[in-house]
């Protein structure tokens, strides 16, 4: 919406953007991000969503359609802030603006430090470690890289994504400098439009997992076994938070700029596949969905919603296991399904984690990943009139409340989804096989999975390669 | 014992882009082309009736160019849909926007 308007503005045609109360700053901080001040908006009362028509039309035309001339002709009645306040979105890096990446920001004891940063909302709850300027240069060093090198615009702040920020933030996490190749792919994900970080603060609230492949993870002492998603092992973790402190520190997802995000997730720690395993049964990583190869170091990053686990799997072949595992992956897509059509057309991609041992006990019967993609297409299926309620009448992201029959028709989703117009029939929930993706990672021998639901094109699958800098 | 003290660096990244200036605001929407631009979303398909309804009472000669020309501003083609914009507008004789909605 503020991206839309903004793109007007650049082209000389003024705009005014209708938002909900409470979301002006975020709209004020887009529009910064692009280099324009005060955006004019024109504020509803309240959330519409949670008002009847009649109530919402009339809230709309005695408090906002002013708001909305006064916004396109600079009437004196224009504001940008909720009751002419300052907007929120005024977050600044006060002092530190006018100083230099080299500069002494903050001089104190480690305590000192830590209560400084936390008032200014520079960290993320936790102690960091002080990013001296002899830390923030030890951990480049060797790398032969410019500190000052960008790799990319800050989409959300305008901020340039140097190499600097990237180190400074790395030794706030209390990353190792052997980790600085897979930072660099994170930050060169965040800056690939395809990603799509702008959408990181969206009221949802999903959040990124980075999945590491490749023979030099082990090496780097990234954890692949047990407790795979848990925090506990420190590449994992500090690269875990790492995304998520320069998510706050450099793109501004904080509460006062850009992060909408209704409840939101603890950051999570990067997934790093069992190479070992996946070798073993000939299965290829997830890096080779996006094009490379078995022996390339790769980072692969989405959002994901919800997670959940498929727990004690039983059987010992594919077609008992996978009923199970379409039956999780069903149950972590709901809202969601707006990215398969309403948000997104056919972007939804849930994520599929197996143990070792369920990737073995269908490696054992002969199935590629592909083999196992399909099956899963074939079961992962819920009533179309849930699927329909899902899109339409429960959360109207698929305006008009359209049926799966009509959509088929109009040529948007694939003829699965409208075999019959019984509404009881049973529908796939991605439109083609392959939107599944599958990762091997965890106790190489338990019976179980994780399922992710995915957030579609706001916060898109997107690989990276890992520079090794002469690490792995 | 006397704590070490130590000197930090900022953990934010130097601005890497230029100010502009919001277009010139219009002296009237009499007469004026208003683009509506949606993002499919929060009931925009019920409000911008309205909005056109209000403004064409209010206004004098004030026409409209619907959300459907433009695209959805922020699925899939979010990307494309904003690329195009300022040829969208332009071929349209837009003189203003009102883009919704964001909540």
């Amino acid at each position: 919406m503020a991206r839309a308007a903004v793109a007007s503005e650049a082209a000389g045609v003024p705009s005014v953007s209708i938002v909900c109360e409470s979301f002006d700053g975020q709209a004020i901080a887009t529009a910064r991000g692009f280099g324009f001040e005060g955006l004019p908006l024109a504020v509803t009362v309240g959330h519409v969503d949670a008002q009847s028509a009649s109530d919402m039309e009339s809230n709309f035309v005695d408090h906002t359609v002013d708001a909305i001339v006064a916004g396109l002709t600079g009437a004196s009645a224009a504001r940008n802030g909720t009751n002419g306040t300052a907007s929120p979105g005024d977050r600044d890096m006060g002092e530190s603006t006018a100083l230099g990446p080299y500069d002494t920001a903050i001089s104190g004891s480690v305590d000192e430090i830590n209560d400084a940063f936390a008032e200014r909302g520079w960290s993320d709850g936790l102690p960091i470690v002080p990013p001296t300027r002899d830390r923030v240069e030890r951990f480049l060093t060797g790398t032969g890289l410019d500190p000052q090198q960008s790799l990319g615009i800050a989409r959300t702040t305008g901020r340039d994504m140097t190499v600097w920020s990237v180190a400074t933030n790395a030794v706030m996490a209390g990353c190792e400098p052997r980790h600085l190749g897979v930072l660099l792919a994170a930050a060169r994900i965040l800056a690939d439009p395809h990603y799509g970080a702008e959408h990181s603060g969206n009221t949802t609230g999903a959040d990124a997992l980075m999945i590491l492949d490749g023979p030099s993870a082990a090496g780097l002492g990234f954890n692949s076994g047990v407790g795979a998603l848990r925090d506990g092992v420190r590449a994992n973790t500090s690269v875990g938070r790492w995304l998520r402190l320069y998510q706050r520190n450099v793109f501004g997802f904080t509460a006062a700029e850009h992060d909408k995000s209704t409840f939101g997730n603890s950051f999570r720690v990067v997934l790093c596949e069992d190479a070992a395993a996946l070798a073993d049964i000939g299965w290829d990583p997830v890096s080779a969905e996006f094009g490379f190869g078995r022996n390339d170091d790769v980072l692969t990053m989405a959002r994901f919603n919800s997670g959940a686990i498929v727990g004690s799997a039983f059987g010992s072949t594919p077609h008992e296991i996978v009923p199970y595992l379409a039956d999780g992956l069903a149950r972590i897509t709901g809202w969601d399904l707006g990215h398969l059509y309403g948000l997104g057309r056919m972007h939804y991609r849930p994520l599929l984690v197996l143990s070792p041992i369920l990737a073995r006990t269908c490696a054992a019967a002969g199935w590629t990943k592909a083999n196992l993609a399909e099956a899963l297409f074939e079961h992962a299926r819920i009533p179309a009139w849930r699927f329909e309620k899902l899109i339409g009448e429960w959360t109207n992201l698929a305006a008009g409340r359209p049926r799966l029959t009509d959509v088929v028709a109009a040529g948007d989703l694939p003829s699965q989804f409208a075999a019959s117009d019984d509404p009881d029939r049973l529908v796939p929930i991605v439109s083609e096989p392959a939107k599944f993706v599958i990762a091997v990672a965890g106790d190489a021998n338990r019976t179980n999975a994780y399922v992710f639901s995915h957030d579609g094109p706001h916060g898109d699958y997107t690989a990276q390669a890992v520079e090794r800098f002469g690490y792995g | 014992m006397t704590e070490p003290s130590y000197d930090v660096v900022w953990p934010g990244a130097p601005s890497g882009i230029e100010r502009r200036d919001l277009a010139p605001r219009l002296d009237t929407l009499d007469g004026k082309r208003i683009g509506f631009l949606w993002d499919y979303l929060f009931r925009g398909d019920e409000l911008f009736p309205v909005l056109e309804r209000e403004l064409a009472a209010r206004y004098e000669g004030v026409t409209f160019v619907g959300y459907e020309t433009f695209g959805n501003t922020h699925g899939g083609d979010e990307a494309a849909v904003i690329d195009r914009l300022p040829d969208s507008l332009r071929s349209r004789a837009v003189d203003a926007v009102v883009s919704g909605m964001g909540c």
